[in-house]
């Protein structure tokens, strides 16, 4: 069997899964304020009418630059952002107004890797107990059996049994990442939200935890909502991807299709952008003009279309919904 | 040259890290000027508390509360080690019972002052918006409480219902901890930003957990050293409000009334045995709390080299 073939079998047998998560008009704004009495002024519109699903076992990957809301969608998800408006199924389950108790209970079947391993641990815990924390928080265990399931996990992470008995400070940026996966881990979570986990190690180190990711995902039967600005990594991931723009998704598709047939013009100038590691093929670069609205004050219609090169009058009248334009390919946009 | 077994030894050996704590402590006991202070002031400490059995063998009259018409102000000498006072009371005694009460005002009135500080502060800084503000004017009115008006007052109204001594504790405790709340709500701020905060939430911990279990750990710090300058005034404060005769109760020895009676012109100038001994004792604690203090921010302070 060819890899081909095999990643086609494993998009074919993905389609038959069952939908974990499915996210309805999902919008997060951040009220402005302002003023002695801290009027409302307006909102930030980081999250504005997303919708989109993930089935079990499967790497769905968000893309998008800096500020469009990729990193608030997957804070939302969790419940560490308040949703203004639509609706959070998990597992068929609404999770959007649960609070207390009840949101505790849910979290634990997902769980979160953060971006930057120097924040993410807390310099005063020992590495054993960091891993330990969200078991105890649900289970009363005992200690020794803990203790030996916690180094196991760490093994299984790639680092060695005696980081048990470490501080964080003690690890390089690498190292630290493992530890924020063991932690997301140790739950046996259903759906882990990767908010960029690499994007802050060296080049190097990134590939390995990515492998790192994989592999896990076999073994554990995860399902990953993998957030990042570097679409060479999300390429590497995801199953599918979604393209975000000013707290949009204006397309998803699946890993194959977005990048050889990119359909919506965003897409398009950002797959253009990656370098081409073969000097002899010239590639044509579409370079975008002007810089991304505020999020406060977003342009009518579509919200792209201030900086879109294919934009015509529709555009700024009226904000095209996604569909699908083709098997399993969603656009937002007036060109299909 | 070390053989391939010895270095194999020498990476198994530390198995367990040293926790930020254990790294502060290490840094602690090199400095030297905070380790004499520590114990100059474990010294003190031991001493005041030992005052009941060691009375009896300091001076020939050990009580230190009945008045002595025959053996008033003696200066200094075998029997007397230093001097009595105008009441015909051993100095050396009274050093030591009043020792006790400075102490424990200073100490007891500090719990109070950043328990209530590092409660009312974490809890603000942690949840924001509107608790934040109402907590935050709440102390901003404490705060522009006049503070020796309130003192004398509130000591004049409780004396009688509670012990004299537990009024004063009480009265400045509750007046005194909103400079420790503003403290820790901006510690708490800074440090909530972090993303190990989220990452506690979204394991399951409760916020009260949070708090804790990883915030307050963070900003522990801060607290110690701040604690241990507030001690220092709250000595001071004991003695200013005892020499004004606002304090503790005249009967009870402390340091600042043993000050107070330096109030007459002829102790001042002519008796300076009953004055000086509380007064060079007082100002050698405050001392050495400030130097313990100090070492306690560069040890817990992990950019410092020292």
């Amino acid at each position: 069997m060819t890899t081909r073939d095999f990643v086609q079998e494993r998009i074919d047998s993905l389609e038959e899964r069952e939908v974990l998560l499915d996210v309805q008009n999902l919008k997060t704004y951040y009220p402005v304020t302002g003023g002695f009495f801290k009027r409302v002024l307006g909102h930030v519109k980081a999250v504005d009418d997303i919708s989109f699903t993930i089935r079990r076992g499967e790497t769905l990957g968000l893309v998008g630059e800096s500020g469009c809301g990729k990193s608030t969608t997957g804070r939302t998800i969790l419940r560490l952002a308040k949703p203004t408006d639509g609706k959070i199924l998990f597992n068929g389950k609404d999770i959007t107004k649960v609070s207390g108790k009840k949101l505790q209970q849910a979290r634990r079947d997902f769980q979160m890797v953060f971006q930057d391993p120097y924040a993410s641990l807390n310099p005063m815990q020992m590495v054993g107990d960091i891993i330990a924390e969200p078991i105890l928080n649900y289970e009363k265990r005992n200690k020794k059996e803990l203790e030996k399931e916690i180094k196991a996990l760490l093994t299984r992470v790639g680092l060695p049994e005696e980081a048990y008995y470490k501080y964080a400070h003690e690890f390089s940026g690498g190292q630290r990442q493992r530890i924020g996966i063991a932690r997301a881990l140790a739950l046996n979570p259903k759906l882990i939200i990767a908010d960029e986990p690499v994007s802050a190690l060296d080049v190097s180190v990134q590939s390995q935890v990515l492998n790192l990711l994989k592999e896990l995902q076999e073994e554990f039967d995860l399902t990953y909502l993998f957030i990042a600005h570097d679409l060479s990594v999300v390429k590497h991931m995801s199953d599918r991807i979604g393209v975000m723009y000013l707290g949009n998704l204006v397309e998803v598709a699946s890993n194959k299709d977005l990048y050889r047939e990119p359909l919506h013009p965003y897409t398009q100038a950002l797959i253009s952008a990656i370098p081409e590691p073969n000097t002899e093929i010239r590639k044509e670069r579409i370079v975008l003009q002007g810089d991304v609205p505020s999020p406060q004050n977003p342009p009518t219609g579509c919200p792209f279309h201030t900086r879109c090169p294919m934009a015509m009058e529709v555009c700024s009248q009226k904000k095209p919904p996604l569909k699908e334009v083709r098997p399993g390919h969603h656009v937002a946009c007036v060109l299909y | 040259m070390a053989s391939p077994s010895t270095t194999i030894e020498q990476q198994k050996k530390p198995e367990r890290s040293l926790s930020p704590w254990q790294i502060a402590r290490k840094k602690y006991m090199k400095n030297k000027l905070a380790m004499i202070s520590t114990m100059f002031l474990v010294f003190v400490t031991i001493m005041t508390l030992l005052a009941p059995f060691l009375a009896p063998y300091l001076s020939p009259i050990p009580d230190i509360s009945k008045v002595n018409i025959s053996s008033m102000n003696i200066p200094p000498n075998s029997d007397h080690y230093l001097g009595t006072d105008k009441a015909g009371r051993d100095v050396l005694t009274r050093l030591f019972y009043g020792g006790r009460i400075s102490l424990l005002v200073g100490f007891s009135a500090t719990l109070m002052v950043i328990t209530l500080g590092t409660l009312v502060g974490s809890i603000a800084g942690f949840f924001g918006g509107f608790v934040d503000n109402i907590l935050m004017r709440f102390t901003d009115l404490v705060l522009n409480f006049p503070f020796l008006v309130f003192v004398i007052v509130l000591n004049t109204i409780l004396y009688g219902i509670i012990d004299g001594l537990w009024v004063l504790i009480i009265v400045i405790g509750v007046l005194s901890w909103g400079g420790v709340a503003r403290l820790v709500r901006s510690k708490v701020l800074a440090e909530k930003e972090n993303e190990y905060i989220l990452a506690a939430l979204s394991i399951g911990c409760s916020p009260a957990k949070v708090i804790r279990k990883h915030l307050l750990p963070n900003v522990l710090s801060t607290i110690i050293v701040q604690a241990t300058l507030i001690f220092a005034s709250m000595i001071v404060v004991e003695s200013a409000l005892s020499y004004l005769g606002f304090g503790v109760p005249q009967a009870t020895p402390s340091w600042g009334n043993m000050l107070s009676s330096a109030n007459e012109p002829d102790v001042l100038q002519g008796k300076p045995w009953i004055w000086m001994p509380p007064a060079i004792v007082l100002t050698l604690t405050i001392l050495s709390v400030n130097f313990i203090g100090e070492g306690l921010k560069d040890a817990l302070n992990p950019k410092s080299l020292r």
